[in-house]
C-alpha cells in the first residue's frame, strides 16, 4: 500500500510498552507542569519570518534498516525525499496541480498521449543539468520489476516503459494505454520522483536530485545530514542544514522536543494529552496539518453480514460522524460522511445522506439482521483508532446495532488484521488526487483495495471519469463516483483528522499538506 | 566440592537447551507472516514469495533449529533480515552500549543499596529505617518508565543537565554516550536497588542479632568495627544472590528504559527486531539473554560457595 500506513508502520515500535509509557509521560507532565485546566490546543503554527542560516533538527520515527533513499522503493526513507528530489508535477495548497520540473503538460486531444515542456537550467546536486531523458528514466525506473515500486502498480496498465519519447533534451512525451485525463496527478505521488539517468544502483545510498538540499550523510534507520544546495533552481532554502535523528518511541521524541534536543517531530500524529504538554511548554508548541488523516472503518465486503448491501448502508445511516469527530478528535478535524475524498480536495462533493438510525434499524429488518452484533478490531497502532472505535460503537447503539471492539496486536495488525477481519480501524494519508485514491482504494481487483468491494458500474464510471477531456464534466462524474461509494461502497470513513505536529517555538515557515512540505520556506527564529 | 560445580556447569548448560528451544518456539510463534512484517506492508507479492524461498520457511522447523543452533555454538548468528549485515556483530555492537548502563547501574544500585540496607538494619524501626524502608518500597512498585519519565522531567526538561533522549545511531562512542548514561542507568538503579537495600537490612538484622557479634561486642570493639569486619560479609552473602538475580533482570529491564531514552542498546534492538520480525536477530538476543542469566546465577551460587566455608566443606564431608 502505497503512502498509506508510512508513518505508522514506523512509530509502531513497542506500542504496548510506550503507549503506557507516553500515557505515564503526558500525566506526569501535565501534572508537573501545574496545568490543571487543558490549555487549548494553538490552531496554528506560529507565522512570521525565519532568519537565513541555521539547522533544524527533525526527529523521525524510524524505519527498517533496510531503507533507501531511492524515492521509487516500498522501503524509502519518506522524510528525506522532498529534500533531495523534486518531481514533475507536485500539489498544490488549494489542491489542484502545481509545475515542479515539468513546467507544463498538455494532452493531446483523447488525452492518450501527454507531453511534459521539462524546466530549462536545473542542476542536479552533482552538477549536471536536468534533462528529459532523466524524466523518461525515473518513470521506466519505476515501472522495471527489480524495482519493486508500489507505485508501478498505478502507472503500469498505463504506460509501456518503450513506447517514452524524448524529441529534445527538454520534452517528455508519454503515450498511454488508455486515454487518462488525469494522468499527471499520478505522478505527485512520492515514489515519483526524479533522479537522474542511470542512477538506478547508487541512487539508494547518493540521495542525488535537484531538490533544495544535498546529502551529507545517511544512515539507514539511525541519523543524516543534508545541507542547502546554493544552485537549486527554485533558490536556496532557508535554512543552512537539517539534521535527521530517529526516535523510536513516541513519549521519547516529545521528550526531546521538550528539552530542546529537536526542533519538530514529523510523521507523529501526537495523541491529544501529549500535545496539551507539548503546547503547555515554553520550548515547543504545536502545529496542525488539517485534515491530515482520512480514517477509515472498512467493512469487507466479502464476508457476511456486509455481503448485502442494505447493511452496509445501515451501518453507515447508523451512526452520526459528528459524534465521532466530537468524542475521537475531541473537535480536531472533520466529520468525512463516509466519502473518502476529504473536503480540501476540489473534487470533494459536499452533498452527504444524514444520520438516520431508524432508516437503519429499517434495512437491517429488510435484511433479516435485526440486533446486528458485530466485532470492530482496532490496536494501539494509532492513538485514534480505540477512540474511534468506541464512538463508532455508541453512536451506533441508536440503531440497534451492537458493537463489540477488540483490540489487536499493534506490531502485527497491518499482516493479521488489515484486510482480513470483516470490521476493523485503519488510516491513511490525505493528499492523494482523486484518481489515485479511486482506482488504488476502492476499484475491484486494485491491490489496496481494503473493502474487496468490485462493482463494474462503479469503474466503468471511473473509466469514463479519466477520459473525459472536459474538467467541469470531469469534476461531475468523479462526483458521481464518491456518490456511488457512500450509497453501496464497503467503507465508512467518520472523518478526517488534523495532525498534530510538535514543532519547537523557534521553527517559522512551517507548511504541510498531503505529502507536501515546504523545505524552501521553513526557517528558525533567532537561528 | 568439584561434584558440586560440575553439577551446577551441567544444570546451567542445560538450561541453556532448553531455552534455546524455547526461544525458537516462541519466535516461530509470533504472529504475522515473517517475509510480510520484514518487506512492510507496501511489499509486491512477488518480493514476499521470494524472501519466503530465501528464508527457507517452508523447510521444517527441527531443521530450521538444528542449523540454527549449530551456528550459534560457533557464534555463528546467521544474517539480519533486515540490514543483511551478520547477527553476532549488531548483537555485539548493542550489546556494547547497554553493557555501559548495566555497569553504571549496578556500581550506582549495589554501593548505594547495600549502604543504605546496613543503614536501615543498624536502625531497625527508628526513623532511618522507615524512611530507607519506605522510600524502597515505592522504588519497588513504581515501573521504570514513570522513573526514567520522572528523571527526564526534571533532569532533562526542568533542569537541562541530561540529555533527554540519545540522538546518536549505535555506533555511537563511548564518549558521545556517557553524558546519556547517567539518567537510565539512575531509573534502573531506583528499581533494582529497592530488592537489595530490602535483602540487605534484612541480613544485617539477623547477623547483629547473632551470638558472634554479641561476643565481639563484649570484647568490646566499636560499633563501626563489629559491623565492618563481622557482621558485613556474613550479611553481603544472601545479598549476593539478589545481586546476581537483579543484574540478570537487567538484560531486560533495560529494554524500556532504553525506549524511553532512545539509548541505543539491546534493548531497542530487540524491540525494533521484533517489530520487524528479525528472526535471526531475535533468536540471538533471547539466547545471550538466557545465557547472561544463567550464567548471573551460576556466578552467584559458586560465588556464595567461596564465601561460605559451610559450603565449601559440605561436599568433602559427604
Amino acid at each position: 500500500m502505497p503512502d498509506i500506513h508510512h508513518p505508522g508502520r514506523r512509530s509502531v515500535l513497542a506500542a504496548a510498552a510506550a503507549g503506557s509509557a507516553s500515557l505515564g509521560a503526558s500525566w506526569l507532565l501535565t501534572g508537573c507542569t501545574g496545568a490543571s485546566a487543558a490549555p487549548a490546543l494553538p490552531e496554528g503554527a506560529k507565522a512570521g519570518t525565519p532568519d537565513r542560516g541555521g539547522t533544524l533538527r527533525i526527529a523521525r520515527p524510524p524505519a527498517s534498516e533496510a531503507e533507501t533513499l531511492d524515492p521509487a522503493s516500498a522501503l524509502s526513507a519518506y522524510e528525506y525525499l522532498g529534500a533531495l528530489y523534486n518531481r514533475l508535477v507536485r500539489i498544490g495548497g488549494d489542491g489542484d496541480l502545481a509545475p515542479d520540473l515539468a513546467e507544463s503538460w498538455e494532452p493531446d486531444a483523447k488525452a492518450r498521449t501527454w507531453t511534459f515542456r521539462i524546466r530549462k537550467g536545473v542542476a542536479f546536486h552533482d552538477g549536471r543539468e536536468l534533462t528529459s531523458a532523466d524524466a523518461a528514466y525515473t518513470l521506466r525506473h519505476i515501472l522495471a520489476k527489480e524495482t519493486a515500486s508500489p507505485q508501478a502498480a498505478v502507472l503500469a496498465p498505463l504506460i509501456d516503459p518503450a513506447k517514452l519519447r524524448t524529441p529534445d533534451a527538454h520534452t517528455l512525451v508519454v503515450p498511454l494505454k488508455s486515454p487518462n485525463a488525469e494522468f499527471p496527478s499520478l505522478l505527485t505521488h512520492y515514489n515519483c520522483y526524479v533522479i537522474p539517468d542511470g542512477s538506478a544502483r547508487g541512487i539508494g545510498r547518493t540521495g542525488i536530485g535537484t531538490g533544495p538540499f544535498k546529502l551529507e550523510s545517511f544512515a539507514p534507520a539511525g541519523p543524516g545530514r543534508i545541507t542547502a544546495f546554493k544552485d537549486h533552481w527554485a533558490g536556496r532554502p532557508v535554512l543552512d542544514a537539517i539534521d535527521f535523528y530517529s526516535v523510536a518511541d513516541m513519549s521519547a521524541r516529545s521528550n526531546a522536543l521538550l528539552a530542546g534536543q529537536v526542533d519538530l517531530l514529523s510523521q507523529t500524529n501526537l495523541d491529544f494529552a501529549t500535545a496539551r504538554v507539548v503546547a503547555a511548554s515554553d520550548r515547543a508548541t504545536i502545529a496542525r496539518v488539517e485534515n491530515a488523516q482520512w480514517y477509515v472503518l472498512p467493512m469487507l465486503t466479502t464476508e457476511k453480514p456486509f455481503t448485502d448491501v442494505r447493511v452496509r448502508q445501515a451501518m453507515k445511516l447508523a451512526y452520526d460522524p459528528e459524534h465521532v469527530v466530537k468524542v475521537a478528535l475531541q473537535g480536531a478535524g472533520t466529520p468525512g460522511w463516509d466519502n473518502p475524498v476529504p473536503p480540501s480536495d476540489p473534487a470533494h462533493l459536499g452533498a452527504h445522506p444524514k444520520h438516520d438510525p431508524e432508516q437503519a434499524r429499517h434495512l437491517l429488518k429488510k435484511a433479516g439482521q435485526e440486533g446486528l452484533t458485530v466485532d470492530l478490531y482496532t490496536s494501539s497502532y494509532d492513538p485514534i483508532f480505540t477512540p474511534m472505535a468506541l464512538a463508532y460503537q455508541d453512536s451506533a447503539k441508536r440503531a440497534g446495532i451492537r458493537v463489540r471492539v477488540k483490540t489487536a496486536s499493534a506490531d502485527s495488525y497491518y499482516t493479521q488484521i488489515w484486510m482480513k477481519k470483516p470490521l476493523m480501524a485503519t488510516y491513511w494519508y490525505t493528499g492523494r488526487p482523486v484518481d489515485q485514491l479511486f482506482t488504488q482504494v476502492f476499484r475491484g481487483g486494485s491491490s489496496y483495495n481494503e473493502t474487496a468491494w468490485s462493482d463494474k458500474a462503479f469503474d466503468a464510471l471511473l473509466d469514463r471519469a479519466r477520459q473525459e477531456t472536459d474538467d467541469e464534466r470531469r469534476r461531475e462524474l468523479y462526483g458521481e463516483a464518491q456518490t456511488f461509494v457512500v450509497e453501496k461502497g464497503g467503507a465508512m470513513t467518520p472523518m478526517f483528522a488534523d495532525r498534530l505536529v510538535g514543532i519547537s517555538r523557534k521553527v517559522r515557515g512551517y507548511a504541510e499538506h498531503g505529502f507536501e512540505f515546504d523545505y524552501l520556506g521553513i526557517g528558525l527564529k533567532g537561528a | 566440592m568439584l561434584s558440586f560445580i560440575a553439577r551446577r556447569v551441567l544444570a546451567a548448560v542445560g538450561t541453556l537447551v532448553l531455552s534455546s528451544v524455547l526461544v525458537f518456539l516462541a519466535v516461530q510463534a509470533l504472529p504475522g507472516d515473517v517475509a510480510t512484517q520484514v518487506l512492510g506492508k507496501d511489499a509486491t507479492p512477488d518480493a514476499v514469495a521470494a524472501l519466503r524461498e530465501k528464508l527457507e520457511l517452508d523447510q521444517p522447523a527441527w531443521e530450521r533449529y538444528a542449523d540454527w543452533i549449530g551456528g550459534a555454538v560457533h557464534g555463528d548468528f546467521g544474517l539480519s533480515l533486515v540490514s543483511g549485515k551478520a547477527v553476532g556483530g549488531e548483537v555485539s555492537m548493542y550489546l556494547g552500549n547497554s553493557a555501559l548502563i548495566a555497569l553504571v547501574t549496578v556500581l550506582f544500585a549495589v554501593t548505594g543499596s547495600i549502604v543504605l540496607g546496613i543503614v536501615a538494619g543498624l536502625y531497625r524501626d527508628r526513623w532511618p529505617d522507615h524512611l530507607i524502608s519506605t522510600v524502597s518500597l515505592i522504588g519497588m512498585s513504581v515501573p521504570e518508565f514513570v522513573v526514567a519519565t520522572v528523571l527526564v522531567l526534571c533532569f532533562s526538561v526542568a533542569l537541562p543537565l541530561f540529555p533527554a533522549v540519545v540522538l546518536y545511531g549505535p555506533e555511537a562512542t563511548v564518549g558521545q554516550l556517557m553524558p546519556a548514561v547517567w539518567l537510565p542507568a539512575l531509573a534502573l538503579a531506583v528499581v533494582m536497588a529497592a530488592y537489595i537495600v530490602r535483602m540487605a537490612r534484612t541480613s544485617v538484622i539477623d547477623v547483629m542479632a547473632g551470638e558472634y557479634v554479641t561476643t565481639a561486642r563484649l570484647k568490646g570493639l566499636s560499633t563501626w568495627r563489629v559491623v565492618t569486619r563481622h557482621a558485613l560479609p556474613s550479611a553481603l552473602l544472601p545479598t549476593l544472590h539478589v545481586i546476581a538475580l537483579n543484574v540478570a533482570w537487567l538484560a531486560g529491564g533495560v529494554a524500556v528504559v532504553e525506549n524511553v531514552f532512545n539509548y541505543p542498546g539491546i534493548g531497542k534492538l530487540m524491540l525494533a527486531s521484533v517489530q520487524n520480525r528479525d528472526l535471526p536477530v531475535i533468536q540471538a538476543i533471547a539466547l545471550i539473554s538466557a545465557l547472561v542469566y544463567v550464567v548471573c546465577n551460576l556466578a552467584a551460587d559458586l560465588g556464595a560457595m567461596a564465601l561460605n566455608p559451610k559450603l565449601r566443606t559440605r561436599g568433602r564431608t559427604r
